[in-house]
């Protein structure tokens, strides 16, 4: 698969965003599927921060360590991602006077890199342009290093700003043919493409975030209560933006208990409610996910990760809480844990994160990281017909409400401890939903026997999760001599590495997980029986994954590629990483 | 008052507050007539959340500090049923504090019952945050280091819509109180003294009874905010109660909850598969 990159760096709030976005968007209408990488630090303005996007006819879903094109914004990008630029790559600035020091000015040489000095502050003052249109202007020029023609973005760009009035349009229009005559003018040859597919031009570009969030939507979601907390802000901020047109009720909370508490009580009441955070948040929340255990509520918590302990890497990215997803909380109780990985699962699990919180009356906890949630995907449009809404033994209806007894709420006696729920306000038995160990009724009963009835009959719904929930998917060769296993963003990067050509025609395969807890492992210890090399792949220290996996089948992955430098994995490191597999 | 009535005995001690709140609460419900299938009820924990099931109705029982969000995301959710939160000085003036300056400024549409009987019963007697500086309790045979938290004084500063205080003692007043804390458009933020004949030596039964007037018998207008702020913060000599504080002016949250304000139904009933094709629009 031919791929090719550019990088777009700067100091936050100089715009690297919006030509990245602009650049982004305009290469998946001229026929490309895109990939948006982008990296900032925990600050508003000045950081260094960068927005990579990766391109192909072909289906990508990864970034790589270096550029074809670098466009740099200030002197940092000029001085610190200099030597990600490939052979024959091309940066461009807009530094006046800049010159590289001669060591560097050598290996420039001898790679065959160009160096492109846009004057944008001339060219601007020359056309009598407000500073803001910078970015129109450094878009353009690198619109025709990409070898596009403009007409694709000036399209974009009318439909940006098309709202601002027919004069702006012009003056857009006008600064998209400057930075294109310019780099005509200064006869730098542009990049050759790829042939593009049209296929693509119809798909959306968006974040991860975006995707969970109509996923939530989709899936009957009617209040949201968040605390910001990168990088689950990004989907508080989707959702409660959305919030004129979804009509939902949404709180931006007090803190994260607070939120994790508002969420359970909307539950409790019977409408489908979510909350989300992060790793810190998280830890908050943790003694109410053992209250929805015990009054046996459905929850749905998104746990977005990012490095640790502590406020660690507040923007960047890992998969270090799926044992605390696991293990959160105190008592012994049922929970599903799942994780998405891309922007297709993050809007597919979400309708079924609701289901089985519904069905199995418990609480859900669904994992993304910051490489998802902020990534940009193009992504097929979504089909909305598709999803379920089942809500298990929930009852509406009169006639069956009126045939219940309080002690039907909690009955230990029920197949897979699964029983009826109903709804504060309904004409029925009423019920207490009792935090304390209670009988069937939900009175308080601490007698030994009521209490292994109780614990029976909860922990009766893990097994029956158990034993609902699919096996991880396999993808590749069916009877693979090399097994990787993965979970989250990883699978995206792997699932690249191996339909490149060199992997291509190896007996070689990924298992990838998105259901997480209660784990299924039939299908890997029938795999592993088989396969020659078993190899997990993991964004943390301590392969968590590869811990539970031998906690629960007594399978040891001794093979582990893991990483936990705030970055996700990239395309050409993996590809490095896997190579020796092959020999 | 029959169809409120459980056979779970209750466990309270004699003489406790408790029993007082529980039977005037029941009361003004049956006088609104509300049948136990209609409210929620949700209880913090601590002597007065023991009695989650001593009450027939939809009841909640929940964690240490943490009623009240539960119980305004159930309010959120379904504002047609009515939702009252308990909770005593301990869980909400220390663990839960936050929570209570939240949920006033929120002016959430619900009631909360403060249990103030100035101590954690439930675990032997500490010392809230309520408790007098000087009073010798568990665990802090000196009395307390820290000063005195100025409840009233607190709440009011928060620009509440509903402030009451009764007596566990006084049961017809009570009832008026919770009648009207109900049919409050917002936060309904009621502060009940109670005794705790066990653990509590200072404001016992007696010592409550002699302190307490009814403030709106001697004429106090309850839309005055400065006036309610004062008799309500002076207990010098005597201890205000009644409905010190109303207005019906400010809007609920859920009121104000532009994108909500056209809608007839709740987010109970609108759980269905939503169509996202006009929000995917924007990414292509």
């Amino acid at each position: 698969m031919k791929r090719i990159s550019l990088k777009v760096t700067g100091a936050q709030g100089q715009g690297v965003n919006s030509v990245g976005e602009i650049c982004g968007k305009g290469l998946k209408h001229a026929g490309y599927c895109v990939f948006g990488y982008r990296e900032y630090m925990s600050l508003i303005k000045g950081g260094h921060s960068g927005y990579q996007l990766d391109v192909s006819p072909e289906k990508l879903e990864s970034s790589e360590t270096t550029v074809d094109i670098l466009v740099n914004f200030n002197h940092h990008g000029l001085m610190q991602n200099w030597q990600e630029v490939k052979k024959g790559g091309i940066i461009l600035h807009q530094t006046p006077m800049w010159e590289f020091p001669s060591e560097q000015q050598k290996w420039l040489k001898d790679n065959d890199i160009t160096v492109v000095y846009l004057p944008v502050e001339d060219i601007l003052k020359k056309m009598k342009a407000p500073n803001i249109l910078g970015n129109v202007l450094i878009t353009s020029a690198v619109w025709t290093l990409l070898g596009q023609d403009d007409d694709v973005l000036k399209e974009l760009v009318r439909k940006q700003f098309g709202h601002k009035g027919e004069e702006i349009v012009q003056m857009n229009f006008r600064c998209i043919d400057e930075g294109t005559a310019f780099i005509r003018d200064d006869s730098v040859q542009p990049l050759t493409l790829p042939a593009p597919d049209l296929k693509w031009a119809n798909h959306m570009y968006l974040t991860g975030s975006e995707a969970m969030g109509l996923g939530i939507i989709h899936g009957g979601c009617r209040m949201y209560v968040g605390y910001p907390m990168t990088p689950s802000s990004p989907l508080l901020s989707y959702i409660a933006d959305k919030q004129n047109e979804t009509e939902m009720v949404i709180k931006q909370a007090e803190d994260e208990i607070t939120a994790v508490q508002m969420m359970s009580g909307a539950m409790h009441m019977g409408t489908r409610a979510a909350t989300g955070t992060s790793g810190g948040g998280f830890d908050l929340m943790t003694e109410s996910l053992s209250l929805n255990g015990i009054i046996e509520n459905p929850a749905v918590i998104v746990l977005a990760q990012r490095p640790g302990p502590a406020t660690g890497l507040p923007t960047w990215t890992c998969q270090g809480d799926l044992l605390l997803a696991v293990g959160a909380a105190h008592g012994e109780f049922p929970r599903l844990v799942i994780s998405v990985s891309d922007s297709q699962d993050s809007f597919d699990l979400m309708p079924e994160a609701f289901n089985y919180a519904d069905e199995y009356q418990t609480p859900v906890i669904v994992l993304t990281d910051k490489h998802i949630a902020e990534a940009l995907y193009t992504q097929v449009p979504y089909d909305v017909t598709k999803a379920e809404i089942r809500r298990g033994n929930l009852v509406t209806d009169p006639k069956k409400l009126a045939k219940l007894k309080s002690a039907d709420r909690y009955d230990p006696t029920v197949k897979d401890g699964i029983s009826p729920r109903w709804l504060p306000g309904t004409e029925a038995d009423v019920y207490c939903a009792q935090g304390d160990e209670h009988d069937a009724e939900g009175n308080v009963d601490e007698s030994a026997s009521n209490a292994i009835a109780q614990m029976q009959k909860r922990m009766a719904k893990m097994t029956a999760l158990h034993n609902a929930l699919p096996e991880p998917d396999l993808i590749g060769d069916s009877n693979p001599d090399i097994l990787l296993v993965c979970w989250g963003s990883t699978r995206s990067v792997v699932d690249d590495v191996l339909k490149s050509e060199e992997f291509a025609g190896a007996s070689i395969a990924y298992l990838h997980y998105s259901f997480l807890w209660p784990l299924k492992t039939e299908k890997l210890l029938q795999l592993v029986s088989k396969a020659k090399k078993i190899v997990l792949i993991e964004g943390n220290y301590n392969g968590q994954l590869g811990k539970l996996i031998r906690q629960e089948c007594g399978l040891n992955i001794e093979e582990r590629i893991l990483k936990y430098d705030g970055r996700p994995f990239f395309y050409d490191e993996l590809h490095r990483a896997l190579t020796p597999l092959l020999s | 008052m029959h169809s409120y009535y459980t056979d779970t005995p209750c466990t309270w001690c004699d003489g406790c507050g408790d029993y007082g709140i529980w039977t005037a609460m029941k009361r003004a419900l049956v006088e609104l007539g509300y049948h136990p299938w209609q409210i929620l009820l949700c209880y913090d924990v601590g002597c007065h959340g023991n009695g989650a099931d001593k009450t027939r109705a939809y009841t909640f029982h929940g964690l240490h500090g943490r009623v009240l969000p539960f119980a305004a995301g159930a309010s959120l959710a379904n504002p047609n049923v009515p939702v009252i939160a308990f909770g005593g000085d301990g869980a909400s003036f220390s663990e839960g504090v936050g929570h209570m300056v939240h949920s006033v400024r929120s002016n959430y549409p619900m009631t909360f019952v403060l249990h103030n009987n100035a101590n954690y019963g439930l675990t032997t007697g500490q010392a809230s945050s309520l408790t007098w500086q000087d009073q010798p309790m568990n665990s802090s045979p000196n009395g307390i280091p820290e000063r005195t938290l100025p409840s009233m004084d607190f709440i009011f500063s928060l620009e509440p819509t509903f402030v009451a205080r009764g007596f566990s003692g006084n049961i017809e007043q009570m009832v008026r109180i919770f009648k009207t804390a109900l049919q409050h458009r917002g936060f309904a933020y009621v502060d009940i003294l109670q005794a705790c004949p066990t653990y509590n030596h200072l404001a016992t039964h007696d010592w409550l009874l002699s302190h307490v007037y009814d403030a709106n018998s001697e004429g106090h207008d309850p839309s005055n905010f400065e006036e309610a702020r004062r008799i309500a913060v002076d207990t010098t000599d005597r201890i205000s109660t009644g409905i010190l504080y109303q207005n019906e002016d400010i809007p609920s949250f859920y009121e104000r909850l532009i994108p909500r304000q056209q809608r007839k139904t709740t987010a109970v009933e609108e759980v269905e598969r939503t169509d996202v094709s006009e929000l995917m629009k924007e990414f292509v």
